[in-house]
């Protein structure tokens, strides 16, 4: 039988390719920008995967959580930067993001989760853009004028600080966010949530009849990720850029990379969404320096191939070949 | 006052709803077959505006004769992304590309055929790149993967499989188009005089486009009813085990199908152009995927002809709100009316997902 402490060897890989990303960008300060755009794919491959990979539905609308998240920090920033708060406005701003992102999934969760397969996908599309179109029209937060704050967050924690805040310290929070995500996936995986949430992925009716409350773990997955994607998006996007446009933030755009992020690592495992950011990140780099404007004329047909050919992923591919092996352990 | 404008506004929304009606018909029918929600729906009426545009702008016909063309595109697009994607997932019975017929090989490559001729003559007008050269070599590597390795899957794929496809499918189409006229707005302006009715003022040309889209529904409608054909597609939705029981070929008409609601999406992209005079661009179909989405929700997502009916009801719903948006000061009526039509989709989904139409 598994020991105790061998339920979590997965973890280690995932450590090992952060640290060799984060020490990879330390020693080229060239390549920050690229160092931080990956890891910016791989925790969003993290978070999107602790929802889709595990419960096998497609939230279609998953990057209106992310906005929110954005938004939880540009109104931290933006009105309580003359409280002398100093860098508590970060810590406020982090949690107000987590808190947007669960009480949006709250009610989405609400609505949407009573619903299965194409109509889900169809309701949470309708999340996206309705939420989207209600910041707008109803003009909640500037409306579409969206927010600058780089003025805020210098006059809240003085020039140094913002800074240094906005060109590395929020990557470096962007990294703890991805190894968050990654190891509630694991204690997830290893537990009751995991095991039930399995079942309801291969078939839901008879998860049912065998008694597994298949609403509350599915919520329990769709809070987490949730929330999850509400960190990414306060300390990828407001912290590091300092604005925030709702046309921006609701861009289905994002979506669609989070699914081609996880789909190309393989759903459901937990080194997937790495590898595949790692695939998607540095070939979407290269590709905008050989063939600009042609990256989703190239993936899209990819996705198409993979679902075809190689449903399970790469990740799934390569658990497959080392099944019997002592590395095992160490991949799912 | 108020109440002018918005019986004004109403009537509007009676002719345009019979539009967004024709543009969900192709929706419903795919996911009445196949199960299968096309989330590249947008994609396929850009490309029908495209060939309006191009029709008008390049040859000088009105897009009136461009209803036929489109259709023929539509239906050619719809075999080859049949056959080329969406048959190992929705039909595992065989391999996609190795069962292809003699038939539907021909129907696929006119319709390519066409699309190419059309861009070829939009290449005079616009710019035309190395797009449709990788464009080609994709399709025909990933067509050799697929015979290599296509038909291993045994099961049905699920949900999650063939909405990934049909939006990869949107995405490509929309990427070739941008590619080859880049993604500014363009518009055509078909002039043939308007209809004064007193409260509002009607262009002839959305008077036709009204006009028919209604006839394609009653053609449609009529299809269905009649002809062994329809009646052999209408077995398949009622289930689809008996109906291959019964001799009908399904995979046949699951490709037969999903080609005809493709067909039928692209030709309500050339009577859209009518209502956008200047808007048509490669992203253009985002909104009306929404739009249908509702408009089928609405209906009821599995019956071409709910959807018609929830088509006005939506155009009808849509031209009100706004008026009364607009007269509330202090908030942006296009984006609310956009919010209000989500909400009305939430509504739908949580209290009668089987649509208003049909009991439940």
């Amino acid at each position: 039988m598994m020991k105790k402490i061998d339920k979590y060897y997965p973890i280690i890989p995932v450590l090992v390719a952060y640290a060799v990303l984060l020490g990879y960008g330390l020693v080229n300060p060239g390549k920050w920008q690229l160092v931080s755009q990956l890891a910016f794919y791989c925790t969003l491959g993290q978070a999107f995967n602790l929802f889709m990979g595990m419960t096998g539905y497609v939230d279609f609308g998953y990057v209106a959580f992310m906005g929110v998240g954005t938004y939880g920090m540009a109104v931290s920033i933006y009105h309580l930067y003359d409280k002398g708060l100093g860098l508590w406005i970060v810590v406020i701003g982090l949690v107000l993001g987590a808190l947007f992102a669960t009480l949006l999934s709250l009610a989405v969760g609400a609505v949407a989760l009573r619903l299965r397969g194409a109509y889900f996908a169809i309701a949470t599309i309708g999340v996206n853009e309705g939420f989207r179109y209600l910041v707008e029209g109803a003009r909640i937060w500037n409306g579409s004028e969206g927010m600058i704050f780089t003025r805020h967050m210098k006059k809240a924690m003085g020039r140094e600080t913002a800074m240094a805040l906005s060109t590395f310290w929020a990557d470096i929070l962007m990294f703890g966010v991805a190894i968050l995500a990654a190891a509630l996936t694991l204690v997830y995986m290893r537990n009751k949530v995991g095991y039930a949430l399995t079942a309801l992925r291969e078939d839901e009716d008879a998860a049912k009849v065998m008694g597994i409350n298949v609403t509350k773990y599915k919520i329990i997955a769709f809070i987490t990720s949730a929330a999850m994607a509400g960190l990414l998006g306060a300390t990828a996007w407001a912290l590091k850029l300092n604005y925030v446009y709702p046309a921006d933030v609701f861009e289905i755009h994002y979506t669609v990379e989070a699914i081609i992020i996880v789909l190309l690592g393989g759903a459901g495992t937990l080194l997937g969404p790495i590898v595949g950011g790692l695939i998607y990140g540095i070939s979407k780099y290269y590709l905008s320096i050989v063939l600009p404007g042609f990256q989703l004329l190239i993936f899209a047909p990819i996705i198409i191939g993979i679902i075809v050919l190689f449903p399970e992923g790469t990740v799934g591919v390569l658990k497959k070949r080392l099944m019997g092996t002592p590395l095992q352990k160490y991949v799912i | 006052m108020l109440l002018e404008q918005l019986s004004g506004n109403l009537l509007q929304g009676l002719v345009l709803g019979a539009v967004y009606g024709m543009a969900t018909m192709g929706l419903s029918l795919i996911f009445g077959v196949l199960q299968v929600v096309n989330v590249g729906h947008g994609a396929f009426i850009m490309v029908g505006s495209f060939t309006a545009l191009m029709m008008f702008q390049g040859m000088g016909i009105p897009p009136v004769f461009a209803i036929p063309v489109a259709m023929l595109i539509g239906m050619g697009l719809g075999m080859l992304f049949y056959y080329g994607a969406m048959k190992p997932l929705v039909s595992p019975s065989g391999s996609g590309i190795r069962k292809m017929s003699p038939k539907v090989l021909g129907m696929a490559g006119g319709g390519f055929v066409g699309m190419l001729i059309l861009m070829w003559i939009g290449s005079g007008l616009f710019k035309l790149n190395v797009a449709i050269y990788i464009f080609v070599g994709i399709i025909f590597i990933y067509g050799f993967f697929l015979y290599i390795y296509g038909g291993r899957r045994q099961d049905k794929a699920p949900e999650l499989a063939t909405l990934l496809v049909t939006f990869s499918l949107g995405v490509i189409l929309e990427e070739v188009v941008k590619q080859i006229f880049t993604s500014e707005s363009r518009g055509y302006n078909w002039d043939i005089g308007k209809l004064d009715v007193g409260i509002t003022v009607f262009p002839y040309p959305k008077l036709l486009a009204a006009f028919g889209s209604m006839m394609i529904a009653i053609l449609l409608y009529l299809w269905f009813k009649k002809t062994r054909a329809g009646m052999a597609m209408r077995s398949v939705v009622e289930d689809d085990v008996g109906a291959r029981v019964c001799g009908v070929d399904v995979d046949w008409q699951y490709a037969l199908s999903f080609s005809l609601g493709i067909g039928l999406t692209v030709t309500s992209g050339v009577l859209l152009t009518m209502f956008i005079p200047v808007g048509i661009n490669p992203y253009m179909g985002g909104p009306y995927t929404l739009k249908a989405f509702v408009i089928a929700v609405l209906g009821g997502l599995a019956s071409p002809y709910a959807a018609f009916f929830g088509g006005v009801v939506f155009g009808l719903l849509e031209n009100g709100s706004y008026t009364l948006f607009a007269n509330i000061p202090g908030v942006e009526p296009f984006a609310m009316t956009r919010f209000f039509s989500f909400v009305m989709l939430l509504v739908i989904l949580l209290i009668r997902p089987t649509g208003l139409l049909r009991a439940k």
